[in-house]
């Protein structure tokens, strides 16, 4: 058995880890030296990150004020009768080609005090690299407390060491696709851990054709939403893959063509890159489409944009190609959604909706599906409650006291 | 259909193709009209695209490993071919009817003819016999082999099925046939693995006649290219009869086979021409893009016009004098795979095609 720690005691094995694991002590919530950590790693990135958007969306979510803001929100969750402490050792196993998501899912868990053993995958992407070189930068230079409650341990597919890192683990994070969770889940938890899984998802925009067209700086609306979609490489569990304009035939035919007349030019002026296998791919994606689903016409801007027009919602949810190919839908209104939406959907960027009409989508689907609903541009910024879940809450345990000796009635 | 029966080679290119896009306009309107999922292909993406070879619509290869198209009632299907590819990846798979498969036939008797005379020489084929298994579900690499050993007679494989060299079914074949002219077939890859590094140099192979393909991927890693690999085997076993070709189970039948001159040609009833990877129009010659090829044959699927996976560089056409008209084209590769971010699973974007 080699050892793949990258961050971690040399030559700890799957059991030594595990033996770390059931040792270490846990910390006290949003103690003072996580939180500096986290000010320092925030600080580093904005530095190292250069103008790399996934970098910089991470640094600033790292920096003092979220969280301050972050512990405001912990601390209202808990009063003297109800605490909230650590759940013991968190197994994160993030996703091989988001290089954030790690960062996200261990920091909130190691500022509510957890231990924490992250997976890295033997295929994780070149951001990771430079993500765990500032950490171990960073904790060569101090925070021991912050240093001793975290391991990274970077393997390919090997059952023993998710094995044995699953047997002594409190609660268990799965990032990544439906596959995968189901791959890890072969491997037992203890009876006590719970798991949180984040499995593949479908995510769509919803703009309300008149307003997008009353709109003073439809570029800026646009440029959202290509940052929504583009960013990662319309992969991303939150990246719209499809477009539902609400209005009438005449509203949507012309907010369209404006729409995605502006999209094309702004990715094209961007040089987002399409290489000739992506646009093979794509070309794949669309013919296939045309094939299987409702399409009524395909316009095929260039290798960076395509748009599937669909008379009815049909089944966009299928594996996709991602790199800019969109399904268009229109619908009388807002509530036209709900029949459609289903588990799989998380997230909805809207543009043309008051709160009372989302939360009435949202009473509504009653549980449906979707878990977030955001304005254009804001897809891809994480979040405290994500995927239906809230983390502060999911990575900690209720403890409730109570003083009161004879129970009331 | 007299693109089959002509002298292949012979033709000048213009006259040649002027010939083949009128069949090719015949068949996008024989599969416009019976097979449904073509015809609402060309009412989305359009089918009046312009004149010469590339003004035929053309379908992207993976629409085959997505759907099952086909252009004859089912009750003609005569058998499925599927494409070679890797684990996890999806295949082609291509339906034939007897017409078609006879054709496909036809043609590559007709190509082949060109470098074996006439007639059915011994073969020695160097694969396995378990590699034609199961003829209605042929491997792209079973159906090459059953494909090529129709030109041929006294079939000998050069692997026993454990896939060893057999040396003494090659003595024998040689101690048989070896001092007149014989056909050698095998993939590339094969051919470098097997005979050139297990087989050595114990052979007397200068009366054959080698025709491989398969591509050069798996040799690239060596660092063997066309030059070397046809000097080794000259070296080596006196073979100075060497013939690549580039050809895929979507088009069975229709390959483009190298020349004297060292490039393929395309034989009478199929083309090929780059398409530019960012504007999808015809790229000009000595320029790296996807590979278009158009065939004349295929009349039970929509596969007349494909636009492949593959990287190549068109250049001027032969002279039909010297024996290898038609347009010349080199192969570079696959296009190369590319792993896209996001969430989920991460799946390595499409290749696989061109057997």
């Amino acid at each position: 058995m080699t050892a793949p720690a990258v961050l971690a005691e040399p030559q700890a094995g799957p059991d030594g880890t595990a033996a770390w694991m059931r040792a270490t002590p846990t910390g006290r919530p949003f103690d003072a030296e996580t939180v500096e950590f986290a000010g320092a790693l925030s600080r580093r990135l904005g530095r190292a990150g250069g103008r790399v958007p996934e970098l910089q969306a991470l640094a600033y979510w790292t920096r003092p004020g979220e969280i301050r803001r972050l512990a405001a929100d912990f601390a209202a969750l808990e009063n003297d009768g109800c605490l909230l402490v650590p759940r013991g050792t968190v197994f994160h196993v993030p996703p091989s080609n988001v290089d954030t998501i790690f960062v996200y899912s261990w920091l909130m868990s190691a500022l509510v005090g957890n231990r924490n053993v992250v997976r890295l995958s033997d295929r994780a992407g070149g951001h990771t690299e430079l993500i765990v070189g500032l950490l171990r930068e960073l904790l060569d230079e101090g925070f021991d407390g912050v240093r001793d409650a975290l391991r990274i341990v970077r393997y390919g597919h090997d059952d023993t060491w998710t094995a044995a890192l699953s047997a002594a683990c409190d609660l268990r994070v799965i990032w990544g696709g439906d596959s995968t969770v189901d791959t890890i889940r072969r491997s037992p938890l203890p009876p006590h851990a719970t798991e949180l899984t984040f499995p593949d998802r479908f995510s769509l925009a919803v703009m309300r054709a008149p307003a997008y067209l009353a709109a003073p700086d439809r570029d800026a609306l646009v440029s959202r939403f290509r940052a929504d979609a583009y960013m990662f490489d319309q992969r991303a569990c939150s990246s719209p893959r499809l477009v539902v304009w609400v209005g009438s035939r005449a509203e949507a035919a012309l907010a369209s063509e404006d729409f995605f007349g502006r999209l094309a030019t702004l990715v094209g002026a961007g040089g987002y890159p399409v290489d000739g296998s992506l646009a093979v791919s794509k070309l794949g994606y669309v013919y296939g489409a045309v094939l299987d689903q409702p399409v009524s016409a395909c316009r095929w801007y260039d290798n960076a944009l395509a748009v599937l027009t669909v008379e009815r919602f049909g089944q966009p949810r299928r594996e996709h190609c991602g790199g800019g190919v969109f399904h268009e839908l229109r619908l009388d209104a807002l509530n036209d959604l709900v029949p459609h939406i289903e588990r799989r959907d998380q997230t909805i960027v809207h543009h043309g909706f008051t709160g009372a009409e989302l939360t009435g989508l949202v009473r509504a689907l009653n549980g449906r599906g979707v878990d977030r609903i955001v304005p254009l541009g804001q897809a891809l910024t994480f979040q405290r409650v994500w995927d239906g879940h809230d983390l502060l809450q999911a990575f900690t345990r209720r403890v409730t006291v109570s003083t009161a000796e004879v129970l009331p009635g | 259909m007299n693109l089959l029966d002509l002298p292949q080679y012979g033709l000048p290119q213009a006259e040649k193709e002027l010939l083949l896009r009128a069949e090719l306009d015949r068949l996008t309107e024989h599969h416009r009209a019976h097979c449904p999922e073509y015809r609402r292909l060309l009412t989305i993406f359009g089918s009046a695209r312009g004149t010469g070879i590339a003004g035929v619509p053309w379908l992207p290869v993976s629409v085959f490993k997505t759907h099952r198209l086909l252009s004859v009632p089912e009750s003609e299907v005569f058998k499925t071919m599927t494409s070679s590819g890797t684990t996890g990846q999806r295949v082609s798979r291509i339906v034939l009817d007897r017409a078609t498969a006879q054709r496909q036939a036809q043609a590559l008797v007709a190509i082949m003819a060109t470098v074996l005379g006439p007639d059915r020489l011994p073969m020695l084929i160097v694969d396995s016999p378990a590699v034609v298994g199961d003829r209605r579900q042929m491997s792209a690499r079973g159906a090459g082999v059953l494909g090529m050993a129709a030109l041929g007679r006294h079939h000998t494989y050069a692997l026993d099925t454990d896939m060893r060299v057999d040396v003494t079914a090659i003595r024998r074949f040689l101690e048989r046939f070896g001092d007149r002219p014989f056909l050698m077939f095998g993939f590339t890859y094969m051919v470098w693995r097997h005979l050139v590094t297990e087989l050595g140099a114990q052979a007397d192979l200068s009366r054959g006649v080698l025709v491989h393909s398969g591509g050069w991927k798996a040799l690239q890693a060596q660092a063997v290219d066309n030059p070397t690999f046809k000097r080794v085997l000259r070296e080596r076993f006196g073979l100075t009869r060497v013939h690549n070709f580039y050809g895929m189970v979507e088009q069975v039948g229709s390959v483009f086979l190298e020349g004297d001159d060292g490039y393929l040609h395309a034989p009478n009833f199929a083309d090929v021409l780059v398409r530019d990877p960012v504007t999808w129009e015809p790229a000009p010659n000595g320029t790296v893009g996807v590979l278009e090829v158009v065939s004349a044959l295929p009349t039970s699927y929509p596969g007349h016009a494909i636009l492949t996976e593959d990287l190549g560089v068109v250049h001027d056409a032969g002279d039909p004098a010297t024996g290898w008209g038609g347009t010349r084209l080199s192969v570079v590769g696959r296009l190369p795979r590319v792993e896209l971010r996001g969430c989920g699973d991460t799946h390595a974007v499409n290749t696989g095609a061109a057997a």
